[in-house]
């Protein structure tokens, strides 16, 4: 059985009075410990997908099944890391991860809450921050404290909507290999849906990348990665494999795009 | 930092200046009471050295300077004006020291009046506070942006609330509880308004990461709307602070038997303008001290900007 099952996912939406078609039968499963990127251009409703996942939106049409029981709202069995701007800027960083833990995680007091988000402060190398707000914290180092929530929410299921690209690039590259990292060292890897619109963001991370078309959004592309973990981005950026493999899905990725550019004036408008 | 820098200052010229001109000789019959004017300008002089001692930089020192400068500045004014030129009417502008003596001396007279003028505002001002602030968390939740509701608090909260004396009066059993129901209402509306809007502009983001934490109903009211509305809600309250100290003002002096204003106003019925000034000065004082208090608190409150 597949941890997460979509199937013939719809959502359609009003927009100034006019119904826009954001996802049109979109149907994937992603197994249990598996880790797939969804790649697309902004506005081919991969973020829409990530926020009926999260619970936020009710499909219109279609059904998504966790662990074979259909998605009802949000939920403490999803984690979920959103672009920028998602922790409390009142609470500090161990306050924020220490929330989450109070959220999913039930019998422990305010202390050992306090203990595990320091511990996992530490996991993304945040010891130092773990007193100051938000707002005194770069936007790395904001996603990191976020990161850190979800991971510590000891959740099955991550969500992840393009948590590293308001992120500068070198940054970003730092944040995904420590995402690597965690993700990898963790027991029982978790499930990872993980919304990007970076090709090497995607093959790097990835077990499964699910490439996406726009008006409607809708999946064109499911492809695995196949390259073996654990991975080193030094090594896999050298290896003659990863250029293959990258310009195919470049290619793939530019086809889509171009029929998208065809049919541009086909915005479904009911 | 050298002496120089830390103690050539104008302020210290214009205190030298504040003595000196004690020397001119007075043209008023009744004493002018120097020793007060003196009393205090040496208190400030004393209080601006031991700030220029201990700044470690030189900008810590503009304000404290600029102050005393400004105090200075008015009691050479003040004493020129009147004890020693005799420029304004000597009944209606006492010299300052005649105006510090008779501060001094009222004082034991004067705290069960600032005691009672605070009592009123306290109980106006959190009798609003504890029920505009949820009210307006609930309605902000409830109603949507622009809504009626929010044209509704517009509208009612644009009322002047001194029009409500009157009807209070004639609604209420005494004037305490009139200038209570006056402050309430004065700072009630400023204070709902602001948490309405500020419950109604919380960002998305911050919403969202509630609801993916399936944060409950109660606790995404306190722990959430609360502390991210609360830069409105302070704003909201300083202005209901604002108003209701001119809204005691005026009702202590409208039918009053204690408090500032009604000292003020007895006072200058009676024709003793000295103590006018002392009433109108302590006000002063008191309400620059509430403010001040406020400040701090609401500079604690959301330290986490």
């Amino acid at each position: 059985m597949s941890k997460i099952d979509i199937q013939n996912l719809s959502v359609t939406y009003e927009e100034r009075g006019d119904l826009f078609t954001a996802l049109s039968d979109v149907s994937f499963s992603v197994n249990d410990g598996e880790f797939v990127s969804v790649i697309g251009s902004s506005g081919c409703g991969k973020s829409t997908l990530l926020s009926v996942l999260e619970g936020l939106r009710t499909p219109t049409s279609g059904t998504v099944l966790i662990d074979g029981k259909p998605l009802t709202g949000t939920g403490l069995d999803r984690g979920v890391v959103f672009q920028q701007y998602s922790l409390f800027p009142w609470m500090t960083a161990r306050g924020n991860v220490a929330f989450g833990i109070k959220q999913t995680r039930k019998g422990f007091t305010h202390k050992q809450r306090l203990e595990i988000a320091d511990e996992y402060l530490e996991k993304v190398g945040l010891s130092e921050a773990s007193n100051r707000y938000p707002s005194r914290l770069s936007g790395g180092m904001q996603q990191r404290v976020a990161i850190a929530r979800a991971l510590a929410m000891d959740t099955d299921i991550l969500l992840m909507d393009e948590p590293f690209g308001a992120v500068d690039a070198k940054n970003r590259v730092i944040l995904q290999e420590l995402l690597l990292r965690l993700w990898q060292n963790e027991q029982k890897h978790k499930t990872v849906v993980f919304i990007t619109h970076d090709i090497d963001e995607a093959i790097f991370l990835s077990d499964r990348v699910i490439m996406f078309t726009e008006s409607p959004g809708t999946v064109s592309k499911d492809i695995s990665v196949p390259f073996p973990r654990p991975r080193e981005r030094a090594a896999l950026l050298h290896s003659p494999d990863y250029a293959d493999f990258r310009s195919n899905l470049t290619t793939l990725f530019f086809d889509t795009e171009a029929k998208i550019g065809e049919t541009e004036e086909d915005w479904v408008v009911i | 930092m050298n002496i120089k820098k830390r103690f050539a200052k104008i302020s210290h010229l214009l205190f030298v200046t504040v003595c000196l001109i004690h020397l001119i000789p007075n043209k008023t019959v009744k004493p002018d009471e120097f020793l007060y004017t003196l009393g205090f300008a040496v208190i400030v002089e004393i209080g601006l050295i031991a700030v220029c001692a201990a700044a470690k930089k030189p900008s810590t020192m503009n304000l404290p300077c600029d102050i005393a400068a400004f105090l200075y500045s008015l009691l050479i004014v003040w004493t020129l004006a009147t004890s020693k030129f005799s420029l304004l009417k000597e009944m209606l502008f006492p010299p300052p020291g005649v105006v510090f003596k008779q501060l001094i001396t009222d004082i034991p007279q004067l705290l069960p009046h600032i005691g009672s003028s605070l009592a009123l505002v306290g109980k106006g001002y959190a009798l609003a506070l504890v029920i505009a602030v949820p009210l307006g968390l609930i309605l902000g939740t409830a109603v949507r942006a622009g809504s009626a509701a929010t044209y509704v608090s517009k509208f009612i909260g644009a009322i002047p609330p001194v029009v409500y004396i009157p009807y209070g009066i004639a609604l209420l059993p005494s004037f305490r509880a009139v200038s209570v129901m006056v402050i309430f209402l004065a700072s009630f509306w400023p204070i709902l308004a602001a948490t309405m809007s500020g419950v109604l502009y919380i960002e998305k983001r911050i919403v969202d990461s509630a609801r993916v934490l399936n944060v409950g109903k109660f606790e995404t009211l306190c722990k959430i709307i609360l502390p991210a509305s609360l830069p409105q809600i302070f704003t909201g309250m300083g202005q209901g602070l604002t108003v209701s100290f001119i809204l005691l003002t005026s009702a202590e002096m409208i039918g009053a038997r204690s408090g500032m204003g009604y000292y003020v106003k007895n006072y200058s019925d009676l024709g003793n303008y000295t103590r006018t000034i002392v009433g109108v000065l302590v006000i002063g004082i008191v309400i620059s001290l509430v403010f001040f208090l406020f400040n701090k608190l609401q500079k604690f409150a959301l330290r986490w900007r």
